[in-house]
């Protein structure tokens, strides 16, 4: 029940590393944001000055997120400070970006600004998000994928998960949801770097964290679910390496105050 | 439980029924998160010497004895005896019973740096009154604790998450085990501030091989707490009397100020105390303490005749030889079959581990396939022996041990 203060810093990297990802599987599972896409073909580079960037491209209904590009973005945004990027993402009205190269593509600023606004609809658990299965399901994915992405930057720059971290043994641990395909997010946990992804992991996880249904899974990232007598009843499985289980779900913990304020504003 | 065997149907319905009604299902130390879901009975019904059966009937050799109460074994004729005869004179009375001045004159004759007893329920009443005592004597507000020991659930040292604010640990610091430089620095930083300082007699963290006192440790540790006029707790919750019946410390060559006992007490019968030197008698006497059953006097009848019959039987060295014997078994056989397992912790409370295991698993399926063969090995928590592991049970104990090691082989785990 750590209280500590977010680092500005982890904001911004848990928004373009942990956030912006999502922007895939939610263009894969959502038919409202393939329609808001429509075929468009483009990429967004949004980057702090001087500091770290994301490029989500765009291309007839799929999204690919990455650190860097090789092409040219089709609209490149800069934030001056992470301040102003965390006061984007958070909807502060007046931090919008400056749009360095292609200002003129006021149609993908449009359909960027509706995708961003459905993510944060999902990820936020918006009522009518959670009002129907397929959004309960969407809220339960994403959740589970921004979790564990966010793992890494965390684990990179908040005292409080650093503290936590140390007393973990290294490993790399996978959460995934039962019957739900392409939902494997991990997390390598190293003596002195840090990784995580979504994807199948690079090697045979330390520890396995598997929610047995879609709805555990939901009420567990809701804060909703008793998870230890769901491992109990053997609706969770958590296999191999447990301490590393255990502490990385306090790491996670801290997500919740870092991505809070953008729930209540 | 995902077996999809039968042999836990109870075990499962009743589990269904408690996580309607009960956070955690079973929450603790007993909860199926800490060991083997599905591998591991969730309820059991009833015990006899080192034996037990869970609710579906399987029957185990128990090597966690009620996770460290049952030194004599289950339902010991004797203490049973003197806890039921005290029973039928009263329960629960509105004073002590005599046995509890009793009780407190052997445990005081028995370890010999003490000069007062006090009472609890449970190891966690001891360690945080132990750790107010200090405070009172020292007047001083810090306490320093080896990282991943165990003392109990107060906010201070809890291993759980839940519930705690950052002014619980404000004045709680950690130093590792056998690390005298992680010691000094830690004590550095907070001279003439430090309270107590805290430590099991060996260092069984969970998830983890246990680690005996490198020659020297405590020995620095002591001298350093009496210069600094620090108190030295021993909290021997866990280890007391499996290792010397006078307390854990004989074994290893230093004096505490405080001691804590707990699980082996009573055998089984809810009972915990804690006894200091003369000096810290006046502290004692300034923190408050009681709870509603403290003065219970059939689980102190109790201890009297675990007390005895301990002495009597030489239950020490009983113990040493045959987890001696269960330990060296073991690692012969896993050699047998191509495994390298270490003896960690000493033999009454031993805790074998195989070398190349950095993810746990060889250890889970081994202690599961055990377990299923009907010898209760936890993965993650040191076992204890107890007197009534006899040779037959350790031998049984090494074909069961012998089976799962063959099968794991075959399976190439």
């Amino acid at each position: 029940m750590s209280r500590a203060a977010p680092n500005p810093a982890v904001l911004s990297r848990l928004y373009l590393d942990a956030v912006l990802p999502c922007l895939e599987d939610l263009a894969a599972q959502d038919p409202n944001a393939r329609a808001i896409m429509g075929n468009t073909r483009a990429s967004i580079a949004l980057s702090i000055l001087g500091g770290p960037k994301a490029v989500v491209s765009f291309d007839r209904g799929r999204i690919a997120c990455s650190a860097t590009s090789n092409d040219m973005p089709s609209l490149n945004l800069l934030f001056y400070t992470q301040g102003h990027l965390n006061a984007f993402f958070a909807g502060a009205k007046w931090a919008l970006p400056l749009p360095i190269w292609g200002g003129w593509r006021i149609d993908l600023m449009i359909r960027f600004a509706k995708l961003a606004a459905r993510l944060e609809a999902v990820l936020n658990g918006h009522a009518e998000v959670l009002a129907t299965p397929e959004g309960r399901r969407l809220y339960a994915r994403l959740s589970l994928i921004a979790a564990g992405l966010g793992l890494a930057p965390l684990a990179q720059g908040d005292a409080e998960a650093i503290r936590t971290l140390r007393t973990l043994p290294p490993g790399l641990a996978a959460f995934r949801i039962e019957g739900e395909p392409n939902s494997t997010v991990w997390f390598d946990y190293g003596a002195n770097q840090h990784a995580s992804g979504w994807s199948t992991p690079p090697r045979r996880p330390d520890v396995s964290i598997v929610f047995g249904s879609l709805g555990l899974a939901y009420a567990a990232m809701r804060d909703e679910a008793d998870t230890m007598a769901a491992i109990g009843a053997g609706e969770m499985t958590i296999e191999g390496l447990i301490p590393l289980a255990d502490g990385l779900n306090v790491v996670m913990e801290r997500l919740r105050i870092y991505l809070q304020p953008a729930v209540t504003k | 439980m995902n077996t999809t065997d039968n042999r836990f149907k109870r075990s499962q319905e009743l589990f269904a029924r408690a996580a309607e009604v009960i956070p955690w299902g079973i929450y603790g130390h007993a909860s199926p998160v800490a060991s083997l879901p599905g591998a591991f009975p969730y309820y059991a019904e009833r015990a006899k010497g080192c034996q037990y059966w869970d609710v579906d009937g399987n029957e185990y050799i128990d090597y966690l004895c009620g996770y460290g109460p049952m030194i004599l074994g289950h339902q010991h004729p004797e203490v049973e005896e003197a806890a039921a005869r005290q029973q039928r004179d009263a329960l629960c009375l509105n004073h002590p019973g005599p046995v509890m001045v009793e009780l407190a004159e052997k445990l005081v004759s028995l370890v010999e740096f003490s000069a007062w007893a006090v009472f609890g329920k449970n190891g966690s009443d001891m360690t945080a009154w132990a750790m107010q005592v200090a405070r009172e004597h020292t007047k001083r507000r810090k306490i320093l604790k080896v990282s991943e020991s165990y003392h109990g659930i107060a906010p201070a040292w809890t291993p759980g998450h839940g519930g705690l604010i950052e002014e619980d640990r404000v004045h709680i610091h950690d130093f590792d085990w056998n690390d005298l430089e992680s010691f000094e620095t830690c004590l550095k930083q907070h001279r003439g501030d430090v309270a107590a300082v805290i430590m099991t007699p060996f260092h069984h963290p969970a998830f983890k091989a246990s680690q005996m006192p490198a020659p020297g440790f405590w020995q620095h540790i002591e001298a350093a707490c009496r210069k600094e006029g620090i108190v030295l707790i021993l909290d021997d919750i866990r280890a007391g009397f499996r290792l010397n019946l006078h307390g854990s410390h004989k074994v290893f060559g230093f004096e505490p100020d405080l001691i804590c006992f707990c699980k082996a007490l009573a055998n089984g019968h809810a009972l915990s105390a804690t006894l200091g030197r003369k000096e810290l008698r006046v502290a004692a006497s300034k923190v408050f303490l009681t709870g509603s059953f403290w003065n219970s006097a059939p689980a102190m009848a109790a201890s009297m005749a675990c007390l005895n019959i301990m002495e009597r039987e030489d239950v020490v060295t009983v113990l040493r030889h045959r987890g001696d014997a269960l330990m060296n078994g073991l690692i012969a056989l896993g050699q047998k079959h191509g495994y390298e397992m270490v003896a960690t912790g000493p033999p009454a409370l031993p805790f074998p581990v195989f070398v190349q295991d950095p993810d746990l698993r060889r250890q889970q399926r081994f202690c599961g396939e055990v377990t299923r063969r009907g010898a209760l090995f936890h993965p993650h928590h040191n076992w204890f022996l107890s007197m009534a592991h006899e040779a037959s049970h350790i031998n049984a104990t090494l074909a069961m041990a012998d089976e799962a090691f063959a099968l794991m082989k075959r399976e190439g785990v």
